[in-house]
């Protein structure tokens, strides 16, 4: 098979998939979707982690530890098959939709390596901050809100886009499930016409086109933010 | 004013501070002085209770700041009294513990005299304590590293804490305490030359004028004693004749200050009081005169004829 013959195939696919019958767009918005459905409580409930983790109660930083050491340590596949059967049983609705199913696993997964972001860019901050604003006699809670966290946002944004990035391409994995993002795309258009690799090509340059973008324009907010600093 | 009694400080296995007992009076400057590791910096940690003793207390003003042992409550110290007293006439070990229960649950149900009780030691305690964010308010500290807010202005570094005190104080008029706080700072910008600065990030300020703001920002609590932590050890050569003259000023207009420092001749200049701590204890302490000229402790003199 020649580049051109692929080019030529990707070009038939384009009008007749793609385009005609709108697989890019629902392929993009599936992912999109899960995406930031993903980060949005992936961020909520990692924010909540980390606090938990720093709290005095230490039962609850053990269990947190435990629940973040086990969503890294096995992989994210297995965690969304578990979930895809275990969800609508625990939920008692056997017709969950796989879409639910998979969203709630891929943001506990996402909490958890959101939580160390969140957690180590609290960490970062100079000690020196903590203590100048408690020997003041500020109170914790006036100590974290005015002084570490303002500080440590600029290093937990950052990461945080990268973490997004992350999600975007670990969402691929849904495909497993049928759930219609990009990667489902291909396994469509692969059934219907047996192309193999240039659909996969195709579905890799919108990937890419996905992800360039938004690591450029996080990178146009982060030079923002430093300017403002 | 401000009182430490037989401090403790073991950080894991290692005995840094062991048994120190000092006090400042008002007006009065304090340095104090050791070779690194001496535990010097320590002590004046735990004045402000950035480190919490491991033993021992703090008093400011009159008031206990130290967190309280629970078996220190004079509650647990009347029934020990009353456990002593019961072994002592004969009484076995166990019966003297019930007998105490049972007069404890006495109280309780006296309805008259259990709360009035109760009441009378909420009352002793509150006498007696301060909270430890009102301690550290009459306390300020200026840190080696400056430590000055990244993500505050200058202005806003010096008035932050005083306009947070008085929300803590449920004060009413905030916007007429914010404009006092804010003059108040200006002023003390002015003073030391800085006032343009006040609106800038201590991001593109000199050392120097970053330790000076830091002495200011402690000085707008208008705290009873300020402790400073070797102020001048971090700054370039060049900067430090300021920040000591700033602090020569501040002594000559009786603030009472705590200062651990390496610059001895400034030491010897405005000290009142100098005390020479090694290995966890206060080796010896006297007057600049006493210390410079007439050390007695062989441990000082061994100190001295290396700094000096």
């Amino acid at each position: 098979m020649t580049i051109l013959e692929i080019l030529e195939q990707s070009w038939d696919n384009f009008i007749k998939y793609y385009i005609g019958q709108g697989l890019l767009w629902s392929g993009y918005a599936y992912t999109l979707a899960l995406s930031a459905i993903t980060v949005l409580f992936g961020t909520i409930l990692g924010s909540l982690l980390a606090i938990g983790k720093r709290s005095k109660f230490k039962p609850l930083g053990v269990i947190i530890t435990a629940f973040v050491e086990i969503i890294r340590g096995t992989p994210a596949l297995l965690q969304l098959y578990l979930a895809y059967f275990v969800i609508p049983m625990l939920l008692k609705m056997p017709g969950l939709s796989p879409f639910t199913s998979v969203a709630i696993a891929m943001s506990l997964n996402s909490a958890a390596y959101t939580s160390e972001i969140i957690r180590s860019g609290i960490e970062a901050v100079d000690k020196g901050q903590t203590e100048a604003a408690r020997a003041l006699g500020l109170t914790e809670k006036t100590t974290m809100l005015k002084i570490v966290l303002p500080q440590a946002i600029k290093n937990i944004l950052p990461a945080l886009g990268n973490e997004f990035i992350t999600v975007i391409k670990e969402t691929a994995l849904a495909s497993t499930f049928f759930v219609g993002e990009l990667m489902t795309t291909y396994k469509t258009i692969n059934g219907i016409n047996y192309q193999t690799i240039p659909v996969l090509l195709d579905i890799g340059v919108f990937y890419f086109i996905l992800t360039f973008s938004l690591s450029k324009l996080l990178g146009v907010f982060e030079r923002r933010m430093k300017k403002r600093a | 004013m401000l009182e430490v009694k037989n401090i403790y400080k073991n950080f894991g296995d290692l005995k840094v501070l062991r048994g120190v007992s000092t006090h400042v009076e008002k007006g009065e400057v304090i340095s104090v002085i050791g070779a690194s590791g001496s535990g010097k910096s320590t002590l004046l940690r735990c004045m402000n209770l950035l480190e919490t003793p491991t033993y021992g207390e703090v008093w400011i003003e009159g008031k206990l700041m130290t967190p309280v042992d629970p078996y220190l409550h004079p509650e647990v110290i009347e029934a020990s009294k009353t456990f002593a007293s019961l072994k002592a006439s004969g009484m076995g070990t166990e019966e003297a513990i019930v007998k105490i229960k049972a007069e404890d649950l006495l109280k309780e149900k006296h309805s008259a005299e259990g709360p009035l009780y109760k009441k009378l030691m909420k009352e002793l305690y509150e006498a007696n304590h301060i909270d430890v964010n009102e301690g550290r308010r009459k306390m300020s500290m200026v840190f080696q590293q400056f430590n000055l807010f990244n993500n505050k202005t200058v202005l806003e570094n010096i008035t932050l804490a005083p306009i947070e005190t008085a929300k803590y104080h449920h004060e009413k008029d905030m916007k007429a305490i914010k404009e006092k706080v804010e003059d108040q700072a200006m002023t003390l910008l002015k003073r030391i030359g800085l006032e343009e600065k006040a609106l800038v990030y201590p991001s593109t300020l000199s050392g120097g004028q970053k330790q000076r703001i830091a002495i200011v920002r402690s000085l707008a609590m208008n705290p009873d004693v300020m402790l400073f932590d070797e102020p001048t050890s971090a700054l370039d050569p060049e900067m430090i004749g300021e920040v000591l003259d700033l602090m020569k000023e501040l002594a000559e207009s009786g603030m009472t200050m705590v200062i651990v420092t390496h610059e001895m001749g400034f030491c010897r200049e405005v000290s009142d009081r100098v005390l020479f701590v090694d290995e966890g204890y206060i080796k010896e302490e006297g007057t600049p005169e006493q210390i410079f000229k007439a050390p007695k402790n062989p441990r000082l003199q061994d100190f001295l004829s290396k700094v000096l």
